[in-house]
């Protein structure tokens, strides 16, 4: 009876639209968590930050809410010695540091396609860094940096005799930075490299054998084109993961000495921590600058090879 | 069977109009029963804010945790208020980075908390701390010394209106190795020419001993002793003035020219830098009050005369160190302000302040009160006290609108010049420079 009085009933307002309006309403429905997700995530924040950069704003001195300063904040960034060190230093960090991941990647990446006995375990060995948590390798490496108590200086100076001090010495500070980035992240890249290896026909190096090429020929001419597109793919994503580091150096050296290891977001992180929303949000526009710099660069590596071919 | 049918035939579990109904209602009554207007106007802080108000939410570090628990029957017997302790930050930046989202947005999730000289300023500035002139009794602002009056009044106060109150008195003492100062025949340097004279007759270096050392590494430790020496020379160290110049030359010829001072102290925390020494490793150094309990709680290794507190070395100026700490602010959005006024009245009144101070050295201060109640104990600290009060070496800390910032500043342009990165004249440009951008 209760089946027959609903069917009784005249048909809703949703069951008066056409299949094809029915169909763009669930379409939107199902659409608008994930849209609203960006929209509260990534455009809401990037337009706040944008507007903020144009302002002078801290909560704590600036009562009557953000004040327009136009581009004053850009301009002091320009004169500021703090982020032009922090910009030159982020550069080097992310470009030595990934430079050397792809590189030691490759190599690591062979050697685990080599076929030898357990090498499902090192395999598995190998991505031991990766695991562990950058807090807990940056605090790490600082004491065995460390030039009182440290294993490395002490090791170093037991087998050679050089007295190095890594961590109060601006050039080496920025070496066990990247040394230490370069050691957690590079098992990541070779684990993406073996796969790419393992996709490329063992046919084409028995080919070129015959025709008497070696080793090296072999990685130049048909396993680095073979792995292009993955060595763009993964180059690209260091660069711009790595853009954004801040635990690393922050633990293990605090930015010093002076601010030779200050990264763009430890600059940011100061910022906004002293409450100077306006100067932090404008210095993190410089980043976003970066960030499309680079992508911009990496779209046009992407075609300039036609790895998506 | 048509389509018409099927559908008549099916029997629907719940059909979408129920359960859109269903869950709006279920929203609305949520709302209803816990507060509607809480709710609207606070969103999701409303849980903390709509808790039974009986509760004092007590914001500390931990180790300060025990003792506080110690006097806190009587008041929730007296009062009928239940406080609940929860770890504190343990640095003012961190204060900044953990409570600046709540107050901003108005609220709190503490009652009362125990605020850094570094965070306070800007607590105070942004008007989310309330001011304690009308919750503290006059008889308690009275029981503090001169020299902790000066500091309540530059640091803790605007325009004379406290809005935090010292739990704690932290300023660096003068360890130093009585035991082997006496078995060399040498005494304690009491001047920078003496501290660089003794401290090349006792340095070591190849076996690494050093007549002396500090912490030195960034954020914030090598502003600590930059600042111990530039009131010894009587500079204001946020002006970059020839005191502070004096300071930092100082202590780049300790390290670098004189070499008594290990150029690895700019990479040292307090916890190395107190393995340094309770390795036999130093002749004397600067440090925190909390060093003496480290040092009694390595039994192995303590012995009084290892531990001798002197008065530090003169420099220009003479035999100086600042005076900083720890103390309570109530926030201004405190759910629970009348509970906070009363755990704040209880816990600084004479009697408890006596007993909490005797059982930790982080609630431990100066008050009249305190040294009467403790005169008889024979605690260093105490004792050291005194010997620094009639020499008049307490110095005000430097204060600037944004210590925090400031303090950076310092802290890099001394390790630019310390890392032989920038030269002296350059350091000092540059930090006037910075900190005029911090005024503007």
């Amino acid at each position: 009876m209760a089946a027959q009085s609903r069917a009784a009933q005249p048909p809703g307002r949703f069951s008066r639209l056409t299949l094809r309006q029915r169909f763009y309403i669930v379409a939107v429905l199902l659409l608008l968590p994930a849209v609203a997700l960006r929209v509260f995530t990534a455009f809401y924040p990037f337009l706040q930050t944008a507007y903020l950069s144009l302002h002078k704003y801290n909560p704590a001195f600036d009562h009557d809410g953000p004040v327009f300063v136009g581009l004053n904040n850009f301009t002091r960034i320009g004169s500021d010695p703090v982020v032009q060190a922090s910009i030159g230093f982020t550069l080097l960090f992310v470009l030595g540091a990934t430079f050397f991941q792809l590189t030691l990647g490759l190599a690591v990446a062979h050697l685990l396609n080599a076929a030898f006995r357990l090498r499902y375990l090192a395999r598995a060995l190998v991505l031991i860094p990766w695991a562990i948590p950058m807090a807990v390798a940056a605090l790490g490496f600082r004491w065995m940096f460390d030039d009182q108590f440290g294993i490395i200086p002490d090791l170093l100076r037991t087998l050679t005799g050089a007295n190095v001090r890594w961590l109060i010495d601006p050039n080496n500070a920025k070496l066990a930075v990247v040394s230490v980035a370069v050691w957690k992240s590079t098992p990541f890249v070779a684990l993406v490299l073996l796969a790419g290896l393992q996709g490329i026909g063992r046919d084409l190096y028995e080919a070129a054998r015959v025709d008497g090429a070696n080793a090296w020929t072999c990685l130049f001419y048909i396993t680095i084109p073979m792995l292009l597109p993955i060595l763009i793919t993964t180059g690209m994503f260091m660069i711009v993961w790595q853009l954004a580091v801040f635990d690393l150096p922050f633990l293990m050296t605090g930015g010093g000495p002076g601010f030779s290891t200050t990264v763009i977001a430890q600059k940011i992180y100061l910022e906004s921590n002293s409450l100077n929303y306006g100067y932090a949000a404008s210095i993190s526009m410089v980043l976003v600058g970066i960030v499309a710099l680079v992508g911009a660069v990496g779209l046009y590596l992407f075609r300039r090879f036609d790895v998506s071919a | 069977m048509g389509k018409e049918e099927q559908s008549k035939g099916v029997k629907r579990g719940i059909s979408r109009r129920m359960f859109l109904r269903g869950t709006a209602g279920s929203i609305a009554g949520a709302l209803a029963a816990s507060g509607p207007g809480k709710f609207m106007t606070q969103g999701m802080f409303a849980p903390r804010l709509i808790r039974q108000n009986n509760t004092v939410i007590f914001a500390i570090q931990s180790f300060a945790h025990e003792a506080i628990q110690s006097v806190l029957p009587q008041f929730e017997a007296d009062t009928g208020l239940t406080v609940q302790l929860e770890g504190g930050p343990v640095t003012g930046n961190e204060m900044l980075t953990a409570y600046s989202p709540a107050f901003a947005s108005g609220t709190s999730p503490v009652d009362l908390f125990s605020d850094a000289d570094d965070s306070s300023p800007t607590f105070m500035g942004a008007g989310w701390v309330k001011p304690l002139n009308e919750i503290i009794p006059q008889e308690t602002w009275d029981d503090f010394p001169p020299s902790m009056q000066d500091h309540i009044r530059g640091f803790l106060s605007i325009d004379d209106v406290p809005y935090r109150i010292p739990h704690e008195f932290a300023v660096g003492y003068f360890f130093s190795r009585q035991d082997w100062l006496s078995e060399r025949g040498l005494t304690v340097p009491t001047t920078w020419d003496e501290l660089v004279e003794v401290g090349k007759e006792v340095t070591d270096s190849a076996n690494g001993v050093w007549g002396t050392t500090d912490a030195l590494i960034k954020p914030a430790l090598l502003y600590v002793y930059v600042a111990y020496l530039a009131v010894q020379a009587g500079g204001k160290v946020f002006e970059f003035d020839d005191g502070t110049a004096q300071a930092l030359q100082f202590l780049y010829d300790m390290i670098h020219t004189h070499k008594i001072f290990p150029e690895e102290s700019l990479n040292q925390d307090y916890t190395a830098q107190n393995a340094l020494y309770m390795s036999d490793k130093v002749w004397f150094m600067r440090q925190w009050p909390f060093f003496q309990g480290v040092a009694e709680g390595n039994a192995e290794w303590y012995a009084p005369e290892k531990l001798i507190i002197s008065l530090p070395p003169a420099g220009p100026l003479g035999s100086k160190s600042w005076i900083g700490g720890w103390g309570y602010s109530i926030p201004t959005y405190a759910p629970n302000p009348d509970g906070a006024a009363a755990l704040i009245q209880y816990l600084t009144s004479n009697a408890v302040a006596s007993q909490l101070a005797a059982q930790q050295g982080f609630l431990l201060t100066p008050r009249y009160s305190i040294l009467e109640a403790m005169a008889d104990t024979g605690d260093e600290l105490i004792t050291a006290m005194g010997l620094y009060a009639e020499n008049d070496v307490f110095a005000p800390r430097a204060f600037h609108p944004r210590v925090a910032e400031a303090q950076t500043v310092v802290d890099d342009m001394a390790s630019l010049f310390l890392t032989k990165q920038a030269s002296l004249s350059e350091v000092l440009e540059q930090g006037k420079q910075l900190i005029a951008a911090l005024d503007q």
